[in-house]
C-alpha cells in the first residue's frame, strides 16, 4: 500500500510536470501549427532567472522568471515566427530548432555549460507523511501546482470572451480571423501563456533536480512534445491527459521493470509511444479541423 | 449614389493560371446581388477576394467608397462585412451557444448581442434546443441557419454568402433563402454566390452571370431568367456553336 501511494505521488508530480510542458507546446501548436522546440529554451531561461535572483524572496524570483519567460516567448513570435506565419509546418518547425539551438548557444557563451545549483524552494525539500507513506513536500506540492493551473487554463478558455477566441482558432484560424478575432493578439497571449507555463515548469522542475544548465528545458520539452503527439497534435486536452500518461508511465516502468532494464527506461516509453500511435495515428484526442482551411 | 461594394477590373491569378479577369461590379445598399456560374467559374475567389483571403493581382474593390484591397482579414468584419464560406465551417468542436458568441467578437454591446442570440434561438428552436451541444452534430441544413446567424450577429452591413444551398434538399435551401430574404428585411444587403442559378435568381434582385473568370451576363434576376442567352452564358458556351 505504501509502495502504491509512493508510485502514485511519484507519477501524478511527473505527469503533471509533462502536462504543463506539453500544454505550453499545445497552445502553440493549436494556433500556429508551430511545434515550438524552443519551448525548452523558455523552460532554461526561467530557470537561470530563478538562480539570478536566488537569494530574494520567493515572489520576487518567480515574478522574475515569469516575466523572463514570457518576454523571451513574446520576443521569439514577434522576431522569428511572425515574418513565418503563412510558411509551412516544416519551416517553422526548423525556424523552432534554430531559436532552440541560438539561445542555447547564447546561454554556453554567455553563463558556461557547466551546471549552476540552484534550490529555489528550500522549504519544500522536507519530507510529509500520507499515512504511514512518507513522500516529498515538493511532489505534492508539485502536484497541487499543476491541478491548479490546469483549472485556471481551462476556466480561462472556457469563461472567458477571449478564450472562446482562442479555442475557435485553435478549431480553424482563417474562419476565427473571418469572425473578427484578431490573429496577433490571439498568438501573443498563447505565447505568453506558454511562457507562464514555462516559468511553473522551471521553477517546480529546478526545485527536483537541484542545478540549472543550458540544456535544462531539452529533455522535458523532448517528452512533453511526445505526450502531445499522444494526445492528438493541436488538442489541448489531448496535451495535458498524455503529458500525464506519459509521466505514470514512466513512474511504472522505473518501479516494476528489473533493475537492469531501469537505465533503458525511456526506450520502453517511446517504444509504448509508437504502439499507441500504430493504434491511433492521429493521437487519442485528434483535434478538429487540423487539416481544415478555407 | 456611392455603391455599397464597387468592384473595377479585377483580376486574380494562382501562378500562371488567371482565376478571375476584368471584373467589374456593383452591390448596393439594400440589394441581394447573386452571382452565378458552373462549378470552376471563379465565384468563391471573387468572394474570397473581397473577404481579404486572397489577394488580387490587379484592379480595386471599395467598400463604402473605401479601399480594401490588401487589407487583414479580422478587418473585413469590423468593416462591415462578414462572409458565410462554402461548406458551412461551423466551429465543430464549439457548442452553438459558443458558434453565436463568436459571431460578436467584435461588439461590446453584451446586453444587446444576449437579445439578438435569443432571437436567433426563436427562430431557430432547433438551435435554442441544442444551445449546449457541439455545432459539429447539427444536420447541414441547421448548421447552414447557425452560420447565417453567426454571420449577422457581427451587424454586417453585407453579409456575403459562398454557395448556401450546397449539398441541402430543395426544402431546406428554400428555408436558407427566406431567411436571407429576412437578413435583406433587416437592412442588410447581401451577395450570395450560387450554382443553383434557379433559386438564386428567384431571391436576387440583380445577377452576374460568371464564367471561367470572367462577367457574361449582367443585369436584373427578371429580365436575365427570360433571356435566351442566359444558359449560353452560364455554361460558358455559344449556342450558334464553340466557347462563348
Amino acid at each position: 500500500m505504501s509502495g502504491l501511494v509512493q508510485i502514485a505521488v511519484d507519477a501524478l508530480s511527473l505527469g503533471g510536470l509533462y502536462a504543463l510542458t506539453a500544454l505550453g507546446i499545445g497552445l502553440i501548436f493549436s494556433v500556429m501549427r508551430l511545434a515550438n522546440f524552443a519551448h525548452a529554451e523558455l523552460v532554461t531561461c526561467a530557470a537561470y532567472a530563478l538562480f539570478a535572483l536566488s537569494g530574494q524572496p520567493l515572489v520576487m524570483a518567480f515574478s522574475g522568471a515569469i516575466v523572463m519567460a514570457v518576454a523571451l516567448a513574446v520576443i521569439t513570435e514577434r522576431i522569428a515566427f511572425r515574418p513565418l506565419r503563412r510558411a509551412d509546418p516544416t519551416t517553422l518547425m526548423i525556424a523552432s530548432f534554430t531559436v532552440s539551438m541560438l539561445i542555447q548557444k547564447l546561454l554556453i557563451f554567455t553563463l558556461g555549460s557547466r551546471p549552476k545549483s540552484l534550490d529555489p524552494v528550500p522549504a519544500l525539500s522536507q519530507a510529509v507523511f500520507i499515512g504511514s507513506t512518507q513522500v516529498s513536500l515538493l511532489k505534492l506540492v508539485t502536484i497541487g501546482v499543476c491541478a491548479v493551473l490546469l483549472l485556471a487554463l481551462t476556466l480561462f478558455l472556457k469563461r472567458t470572451s477571449f478564450g472562446l477566441q482562442m479555442r475557435a482558432a485553435a478549431e480553424n484560424f482563417t474562419m476565427a480571423q473571418l469572425t473578427g478575432v484578431r490573429a496577433n493578439a490571439v498568438i501573443v497571449v498563447a505565447f505568453a501563456l506558454s511562457g507562464v507555463l514555462a516559468a511553473v515548469v522551471a521553477l517546480l522542475f529546478a526545485a527536483q533536480s537541484g542545478f540549472v544548465q543550458p540544456r535544462l528545458g531539452v529533455p522535458l520539452m523532448i517528452t512533453a512534445f511526445v505526450a502531445t503527439v499522444i494526445g492528438g497534435m493541436g488538442s489541448l486536452v489531448g496535451a495535458v491527459i498524455g503529458g500525464l500518461l506519459v509521466g505514470i508511465v514512466t513512474t511504472l516502468l522505473q518501479a516494476y521493470l528489473p533493475p537492469d532494464l531501469r537505465p533503458f527506461r525511456e526506450a520502453f516509453v517511446f517504444a509504448l509511444v509508437i504502439l499507441a500511435l500504430l493504434v491511433r495515428p492521429n493521437g487519442l484526442f485528434p483535434a478538429r479541423g487540423l487539416k481544415e482551411r478555407i | 449614389m456611392t455603391a455599397l461594394l464597387a468592384i473595377d477590373d479585377l483580376a486574380v491569378s494562382y501562378g500562371r493560371i488567371s482565376a478571375l479577369r476584368g471584373i467589374s461590379l456593383h452591390v448596393d445598399t439594400g440589394e441581394i446581388v447573386a452571382i452565378v456560374g458552373p462549378n470552376g467559374a471563379g465565384k468563391s475567389t471573387l468572394l474570397s477576394c473581397i473577404a481579404g483571403l486572397v489577394r488580387p493581382a490587379s484592379g480595386m474593390i471599395r467598400f463604402r467608397g473605401d479601399p480594401i484591397v490588401g487589407q487583414a482579414l479580422e478587418r473585413t468584419v469590423r468593416r462591415g462585412i462578414a462572409l458565410v464560406p462554402e461548406g458551412r465551417h461551423v466551429f465543430a468542436g464549439l457548442t452553438v451557444l459558443e458558434n453565436l458568441r463568436l459571431g460578436a467578437t467584435i461588439r461590446t454591446d453584451r446586453a444587446e448581442v444576449a437579445q439578438e442570440i435569443d432571437a436567433y434561438m426563436d427562430l431557430f428552436p432547433i438551435l435554442s434546443e441544442r444551445r449546449h451541444t457541439a455545432a459539429g452534430t447539427l444536420s447541414g441544413g441547421e448548421q447552414q441557419m447557425l452560420v447565417i446567424a453567426r454571420g449577422m450577429l457581427s451587424k454586417p452591413a453585407l453579409l456575403m454568402l459562398d454557395e448556401p444551398s450546397l449539398g441541402l434538399a430543395p426544402k431546406i435551401t428554400d428555408q436558407v433563402y427566406e431567411l436571407i430574404e429576412q437578413v435583406r428585411h433587416r437592412g442588410v444587403t447581401v451577395l450570395v454566390v450560387e450554382q443553383n442559378a434557379d433559386r438564386a435568381l428567384r431571391s436576387a434582385d440583380r445577377t452576374y452571370v460568371l464564367n471561367t473568370g470572367a462577367v457574361r451576363l449582367a443585369g436584373s434576376s427578371a429580365e436575365l431568367r427570360g433571356r435566351p442567352d442566359f444558359e449560353a452564358a452560364y455554361f460558358g458556351v455559344d449556342l450558334a456553336g464553340g466557347q462563348a
